[in-house]
């Protein structure tokens, strides 16, 4: 009688058979089997263990979705938009246009996550926004005026988004914020809670108020901003990008920086973890001097996956230079 | 035939480090009323194969009051009435031992006009005398149902008015194991000298409920109720099958509508991961679980499958149901409390604290049952258990209902307590709009 040499689990010492590639007790790889393709990140699980909704069969660990993430680098400006640790899809979206050293055109939404075609809205937004606004730059248009239309084109383009009528979902929306720099001054717009940040040395803004239930309350001193945060209604946004939209002109301020600096747009998947401009300026602080605007866009969005990455992040960063 | 459905309310999300997942899982039959929605039509197709037994107390103290029996009797007779042409039935009458009233030898009888009449006439000749041994009782049933609990639905009805003193509490423990999984068995108390804890101990292991009668007048209709309920079965033994991940660990699983039943005990391998509670057989209706699962902790973002439970007949699965874990850091997502879990956890409290009360109050605890069943009025209250409340308040004169500051009544029926005790695991739903 031969005999075989006696094959175990490493993990849990059970015996295994010749050609088992993966423990019949617990679960774990065979160690002199190496691994036939991506199975489970968690416990190492071959491909196979993995079912049709990519959990896995021995440990329950879900596959984590593959990263998703857009970046564009225009030099001057910049923008990141990542899908998050938890989200399935990105429902952010950004639309960035440089016509010039010194003329900038930059747009970021957020779709409705209670909304059906979340994503297609706020793609849709940002395209025709930025569409606006650059043709507003080669006119020469005056700003708050560009972006009045480039909100109007947004809107228009919402309504255009097909959709599937859901009892649950409301109509497409996103929010918005767009930034619209030449001639060196910069006027910004928003509708919803995604913000825009003038950090500079010494001059840390946060240039937007968040269209928002909680704001509302601040404003009106019903309630401290401590005691808004811990409401359930903190996020809900009370103006927004969509044929549903309630009627009112968008909000715009318009700054003509006296030094150099970055203006930052983001959505809340960023502001989130760094909900005060103080917090955001730490930030980009935390960078060198000369870090371009890629390299600042992507740096907060690490952040913010590394403090949890609960929502989609979008980040734009446009290097504002003084004559 | 269409399939079960399996709702799951939980609050998915975990902090970070955090291991236990809670879930109720609302499984309705086909034909069974949804939680939310109306009650559909009753579930269509051929009723599967079943066999009936019907177990009558016919010890001494049944002639004690007189009446006892002869309702015993008329009640049998209604119940023989409401079983189906077709199914194999038969009647025990027990005392120290069991006797085989109809048929009078070996087996059962295929229930049709002729063979109703003749058991309604063995039924009437019923005289009281003797001891009671229940365990003897049930293990004639089982020997006369034989071994085809797979293929068919095999149920009993026990009625009995006194202790099981002709037998002791480890025979009758025996006889429970054998008759595990044979049949099922719903039990009735009639009048105050039978023991709940007893009762309870034999419906629980068989698969039944157990409730009081106390008045032997409401016999009959109580009867019929349970035969009614038993000929409306639709599937053979539905189990729950519970898949959990490695390295989590399932801290119980219960029942916890329209009774609390602990099944943790059950589990039964099925292989490393995955065990089967068995549930007994349906009919239209629906039933609550709450399933409480350890799972190992991971990291913020990720996402895992902590249980699959689903209901399988056999190797048929029924329905399924998922329960997830996130680990988040989001503190507003992670501290909710789902209102169900929060419901049924407080159901559970309630049979608890009342099955502690009167056994405070049993040992002349006054203080202990005091507080026990202050914070029973309290909870039943809250939840709007109007039932248990009822009940409640025939043991105790309830002074704040929202504080649960009550005092303990003086003069107190047996059959009041009992039927509180009894009762005790009957629980409501969340209203509408828990969903």
């Amino acid at each position: 009688m031969t005999s075989e040499p006696q094959l175990s689990c490493a993990a849990c010492a059970a015996p295994l058979a010749a050609g088992d590639r993966f423990c019949e007790q617990c679960g774990a790889r065979s160690s002199d089997e190496e691994p036939a393709g991506p199975g489970c990140q968690a416990c190492g699980a071959p491909a196979e263990a993995l079912d049709d909704e990519g959990y896995c069969t021995i440990c329950g660990v879900r596959e984590r979705p593959a990263s998703n993430r857009v970046e564009l680098d225009l030099v001057i400006a910049a923008a990141v938009s990542d899908q998050g640790r938890v989200h399935r899809r990105n429902e952010d979206a950004f639309a960035l246009g440089v016509a010039g050293e010194r003329s900038v055109a930059v747009v970021v939404c957020d779709g409705i996550s209670s909304a059906s075609a979340g994503d297609s809205a706020a793609q849709s937004a940002a395209a025709a926004a930025r569409e606006t606004l650059a043709t507003a730059i080669d006119a020469g248009r005056d700003r708050r005026d560009a972006i009045g239309d480039a909100i109007q084109a947004a809107h228009e383009a919402v309504e255009r988004v097909e959709w599937t009528a859901r009892a649950d979902r409301d109509m497409p929306s996103c929010t918005l914020v767009a930034a619209l720099w030449y001639e060196g001054e910069i006027a910004i717009g928003w509708l919803g809670d995604s913000r825009a940040y003038w950090v500079a040395a010494g001059d840390i803004r946060q240039l937007t108020t968040d269209d928002s239930w909680a704001e509302e309350q601040i404003a009106e001193g019903l309630l401290t901003r401590e005691q808004a945060s811990r409401d359930p209604r903190f996020h809900s946004i009370t103006h927004w990008v969509g044929a549903d939209a309630p009627e009112r002109p968008p909000r715009v301020v318009v700054i003509r920086p006296d030094r150099p600096g970055r203006l930052v747009l983001c959505t809340d998947g960023l502001w989130n973890y760094a909900p005060s401009p103080g917090e955001l300026g730490t930030l980009v602080d935390a960078l060198p001097e000369q870090a371009a605007p890629a390299a600042v866009a992507r740096s907060l969005t690490e952040t913010a996956l590394a403090r949890g990455g609960r929502d989609n992040i979008t980040v734009a960063v446009v290097d504002v230079g003084v004559e | 035939m269409s399939s079960f459905t399996a709702e799951v309310y939980q609050n998915e999300y975990l902090p970070l480090g955090g291991a236990e997942v809670n879930a109720i899982v609302t499984v309705t039959s086909p034909g069974g009323a949804a939680r939310a929605g109306p009650a559909a039509g009753a579930g269509a197709g051929r009723p599967p194969d079943a066999a009936e037994i019907i177990i009558i107390d016919t010890s001494g103290s049944m002639d004690v009051p007189k009446g006892k029996i002869k309702a015993a009797r008329e009640a049998t007779s209604v119940a023989i009435d409401c079983i189906r042409d077709g199914v194999a039935f038969g009647v025990i009458a027990g005392t120290d031992v069991a006797r085989m009233v109809y048929p009078d030898h070996g087996g059962l009888q295929l229930a049709s006009d002729v063979t109703r009449n003749a058991a309604k006439a063995a039924v009437a000749g019923l005289q009281a005398g003797g001891g009671t041994a229940i365990g003897s009782w049930l293990t004639v049933a089982r020997h006369m149902l034989g071994t085809r609990a797979q293929d068919r639905v095999c149920h009993a009805i026990l009625l009995t008015d006194g202790e099981n003193q002709s037998e002791s509490a480890e025979e009758l423990d025996r006889v429970l194991d054998t008759c595990e999984g044979h049949f099922q068995c719903d039990c009735r108390g009639v009048g105050s000298d039978w023991e709940v804890s007893e009762l309870r101990r034999v419906a629980s292991k068989l698969l039944g409920t157990v409730d009081i009668i106390a008045d032997p007048a409401d016999m009959a209709s109580d009867f019929r109720a349970m035969i009614e309920t038993a000929m409306g079965k639709a599937t053979r033994s539905v189990s729950l099958r519970l898949w959990t991940p490695q390295g989590a660990t399932v801290a119980f699983v219960r029942q916890v509508a329209p009774t609390i039943e602990d099944l943790t005990e059950r589990a039964a391998a099925v292989d490393a991961r995955t065990v089967e509670y068995p549930t007994g057989t349906w009919g239209s209706e629906s039933r609550d679980y709450h399933l409480c699962i350890d799972a190992a902790p991971r990291e913020v973002g990720d996402e895992m499958l902590v249980g699959r439970l689903s209901l399988v007949e056999g190797n048929k699965v029924l329905g399924q149901a998922l329960i997830k874990a996130i680990w988040t850091d989001d503190q507003q997502l992670s501290t909710r409390i789902n209102r169900e879990v929060a419901h049924y956890t407080g159901q559970a409290e309630l049979a608890d604290v009342i099955q502690d009360g009167l056994e405070a109050r049993k040992a002349g605890d006054e203080a202990t049952a005091t507080v026990k069943l202050g914070r029973a009025v309290q909870l039943a209250s809250e939840s709007g258990n109007d039932g248990t409340m009822k009940l409640l308040q025939a043991v105790v004169e309830v002074d704040d209902p929202a504080t649960g500051t009550v005092r303990l009544k003086r003069e107190v029926a047996d059959v009041d307590e009992m039927a509180l005790d009894t009762r005790s695991t009957k629980t409501v739903r969340t209203g509408p709009g828990g969903a």
